[in-house]
């Protein structure tokens, strides 16, 4: 025992050392872990906070779009708040204004970054992804769908949680 | 050098390794891992526009099928042309099952047709339809439109 201390310091040395095998073991174990879980294939999906996405057993892989998240009573695009669902839904037109011009300004936004890299204008997806709580009703989901789809987002893709079973 | 030479005559080996570069790859790898690592896996479901009566026109003469499946409060209703209309009451335990069996036959009968219409109440919950929509996938008809009741 006495030794041990010794090797780590030495008084005459002045120098003190620091066992950094157990630090180790817990880096090495952590890199392992994080690297299993890391993502080659396709975009990372972040689910916005406060939707809780359902579950389903589809694997299509998500693909960079314009999120839409749909939950409790706000429409959120691209991190804002650009709808209250209770408005929306009370309303008998499906077309939903401010999503709409949300929309716009991201397709313009698209199509002159494919101008700038020298593409055509063909070439405009408009893909986008709705994030929907699991408890929203289908009446504020085909609103946001039509309203996507008037407004050039044809390309529409559910965020699901890929379940075990 | 002259330390070497003194350890050497005395016959004293430090056994201790250098982990402190290790340690900085670790300290800068980690983080940028974790930012990229992905706990819960999210999949998409993509979506194809319901069927309209031009695309109807363009493809070949064979009579479409119009396989829908409308989600009401208490039942399921499968339903199309030449095709016999079935009830499914949600409350039966096995009502998803018993939806697979229905579109599985149907499927087996009409193996050309991938498509169906998923027809939804403005309360229908988005867990249901998204349900609805797997059981279609699984029973070979991966071509799912949504539509609205009213």
């Amino acid at each position: 025992m006495s030794r041990r201390r010794n090797k780590r310091f030495d008084p005459r040395r002045g120098q003190a050392g620091i066992t950094m095998t157990s630090l180790m073991d817990i880096l090495t174990t952590l890199l392992l872990f994080v690297l299993k879980s890391f993502v080659i294939e396709g975009e990372a999906v972040t689910p916005v906070p406060g939707v809780t996405l359902p579950e389903s057993t589809s694997l299509a892989v998500a693909q960079s779009a314009v999120v839409i998240a749909i939950f409790d009573d706000v429409v959120m695009m691209e991190g804002e708040v650009v709808a209250t669902v209770s408005k929306a839904s009370r309303s008998r037109d499906l077309f939903i204004e401010p999503l709409a011009a949300r929309l716009e300004e991201a397709r313009e936004k698209s199509l002159e970054i494919a101008r700038l890299r020298g593409e055509s204008e063909e070439e405009f997806m408009g893909k986008v992804s709705i994030q929907g709580d699991r408890e929203i009703h289908f009446a504020i989901l085909q609103r946001v769908m039509y309203t996507c789809s008037q407004s050039g987002f044809e390309n529409i893709a559910l965020a699901v949680i890929e379940s075990s079973s | 050098m002259s330390m070497y030479a003194r350890r050497s005559s005395r016959h004293v080996v430090d056994g201790q390794l250098e982990l402190m570069p290790l340690m900085n790859v670790f300290v800068a790898l980690i983080p940028m891992l974790l930012l990229s690592a992905v706990f819960i896996k999210i999949s998409v479901i993509d979506l194809s526009a319901p069927p309209t009566a031009e695309s109807d026109a363009d493809r070949d003469n064979k009579p479409k099928l119009a396989l829908a499946v409308t989600i009401k409060d208490d039942y399921f209703v499968v339903e199309g042309d030449r095709i016999q209309k079935r009830v499914i009451v949600r409350a039966q335990e096995n009502a998803e099952e018993q939806l697979s069996g229905a579109l599985g036959e149907i499927v087996a009968q009409y193996p050309d047709n991938h498509e169906i219409m998923i027809i939804s109440q403005a309360k229908t919950k988005y867990e249901d339809i998204i349900s609805v929509m797997d059981i279609s996938r699984d029973a070979g008809l991966p071509s799912v439109s949504l539509l609205g009741a009213d």
